[in-house]
């Protein structure tokens, strides 16, 4: 089999997912961005999907042939960057109540 | 015109489990949700099937039944799911919770289940990260785990096999009956599908599609939040959580913590578990906020605490994401797997709470033999609907 060179493209760095196996899931089971996350793991790492939530609806929508909407199906959820169990529940938190 | 046997309305793990079991035992059948496959709850959990967590009697033969029929389907499904049997631990904090958790363990022992107390030095050879400090623990070996959202794929793919049809993104807007009560068709807010057997498995939302027929079923969101680390060493093997974890589970059990205000108003309970991919999610959380999953930073802080607690080693373990869901809730913590005397073909698998995951197998199973007028596995007299109107009555 040729491999396209795009293919091999990683646009998921944190769970290493490449171009192509994004797009083997969408043309497979004609899915929504979402579910290529919860199927390959693209934008479930550490960073949240912030650096390839992006590019993955991007993909999705172009293969689906669905217009580029405003509204990201992928959400962002706190916290805003990686914080330790320390910071966040030890005693050196600042509670403010 | 569109016509089958059965319609399943709600393709979250229960929808799933019910259409995959309707289909194979040769229904026809539509699975119809308002979003896509596992969007709602099934999503939003942790991915454990346990017997530790339930009460003795039914719901534990339920949770257990379930796990053996996971271990077939593992087998059968086509479709990887990351099945696996690493068991449980639950830890007690005081002597107060050991004892209280070894009455529970006996009573669960003399009806056959395998679980085990162990003592604090055990404790630590089991999981070596904990807190030195603790009185013990029960280990429960059957306690398995799996990808949740990936196990409603796995039963829609292999129900597709027997010809199931998925309407996803169709929200269903009424459900049209015929002039003796019995119902004819759902519509949704794209097509009309005609049948003359409805399940509603709808979860937290199984009340508004209730009210298209006319019943009240007393189902309520109930909200947990999750915390996800990130990639790191195995700081637990299996899913560990504090005995007090029932305490918030069943209103019933007569103990208090001696915990920080944060814990206690959030009914937060140490609970973590490993996933396949190496990041651990923790726990739990329960409370009535309606229909909200958002995130809350006291709640995320509170699961922190509450997690250093149980395990120092987290200190310095990153936190990655947060993620809410609701579990359908309901007041005997026992699910609805009924007919509905009063609409005819009518049918509800709903309010499993937090064991949606555990219970949806035999869930599956059940509804299907109800459907076809069998036997069903147990006697589900404790889980019909009308349960529920009776004791309106007395009150």
């Amino acid at each position: 089999m040729v491999v396209k060179s795009d293919d091999n493209k990683i646009i998921c760095r944190c769970e290493e997912v490449s171009l192509g196996t994004i797009k083997d899931i969408v043309h497979h089971f004609h899915c929504s961005s979402r579910e290529v996350k919860l199927r390959t793991r693209a934008g479930m790492g550490y960073c949240g999907g912030r650096i390839c939530r992006t590019i993955i609806e991007k993909v999705v929508q172009d293969i689906n042939n669905e217009k580029v909407s405003n509204e990201s199906q992928l959400s962002y959820r706190p916290p805003i960057r990686p914080v330790t169990f320390g910071q966040l529940g030890g005693s050196e938190n600042d509670d403010e109540s | 015109m569109n016509s089958f046997d059965v319609v399943v309305i709600g393709a979250g793990i229960i929808g799933c489990s019910v259409a995959y079991h309707l289909s194979k035992t040769g229904y026809t059948v539509a699975l119809v949700d308002k979003g896509d496959v596992a969007s709602g709850t099934s999503s939003r959990c942790d991915a454990v099937a346990l017997i530790c967590d339930k009460k003795p009697g039914i719901d534990t033969e339920m949770g257990f039944t379930s796990i053996q029929l996971y271990k077939k389907l593992a087998k059968e499904l086509s479709f990887d799911f990351e099945f696996s049997s690493r068991g449980s631990l639950y830890v007690c904090e005081t002597d107060q919770e050991l004892e209280i958790a070894n009455n529970y363990v006996n009573e669960q022992a003399a009806a056959g289940y395998d679980m085990k107390m162990v003592d604090e030095k055990e404790l630590l050879d089991i999981e070596p990260y904990l807190a030195k400090d603790l009185a013990g623990g029960i280990w429960t070996e059957v306690d398995s785990t799996m990808n949740p959202y990936l196990v409603c794929f796995a039963f829609v793919e292999e129900a597709k096999k027997y010809g199931l049809k998925l309407y996803s993104n169709h929200e269903v807007k009424a459900i049209k009956k015929r002039p003796d009560g019995s119902v004819e068709a759902v519509v949704t807010d794209k097509t009309t599908i005609h049948t003359k057997k409805i399940v509603n498995c709808a979860g937290v939302w199984a009340g508004k599609i209730g009210q298209l027929v006319g019943i009240d079923i007393p189902i309520k969101p109930r909200k947990g939040m999750v915390l996800v680390s990130e990639k790191t060493k195995p700081v637990v093997s299996q899913k560990v959580h504090e005995f007090g974890y029932m305490l918030s589970k069943f209103e019933d059990i007569n103990y208090s913590r001696n915990v920080s205000k944060v814990v206690e108003e959030n009914n937060i309970a140490f609970t973590i578990e490993p996933t396949e991919a190496g990041n651990f999610l923790l726990g739990g959380h329960r409370s009535f906020k309606g229909y909200d999953i958002t995130s809350e930073n006291r709640v995320m802080r509170g699961i922190a605490e509450r997690a250093l607690r149980f395990l120092p080693v987290l200190k310095d373990i990153a936190c990655i994401r947060s993620y809410a869901g609701i579990r359908p809730w309901v007041v005997d913590h026992l699910p609805i797997v009924s007919d509905v005397e009063e609409v005819p073909g009518f049918y509800i698998a709903s309010g499993h709470e937090g064991d949606g995951i555990s219970m949806a197998p035999i869930t599956g199973r059940m509804m299907t033999q109800l459907i076809s007028n069998h036997e069903t596995d147990f006697n589900i007299d404790r889980l019909k609907f009308s349960r529920y109107k009776k004791s309106s009555q007395i009150i």
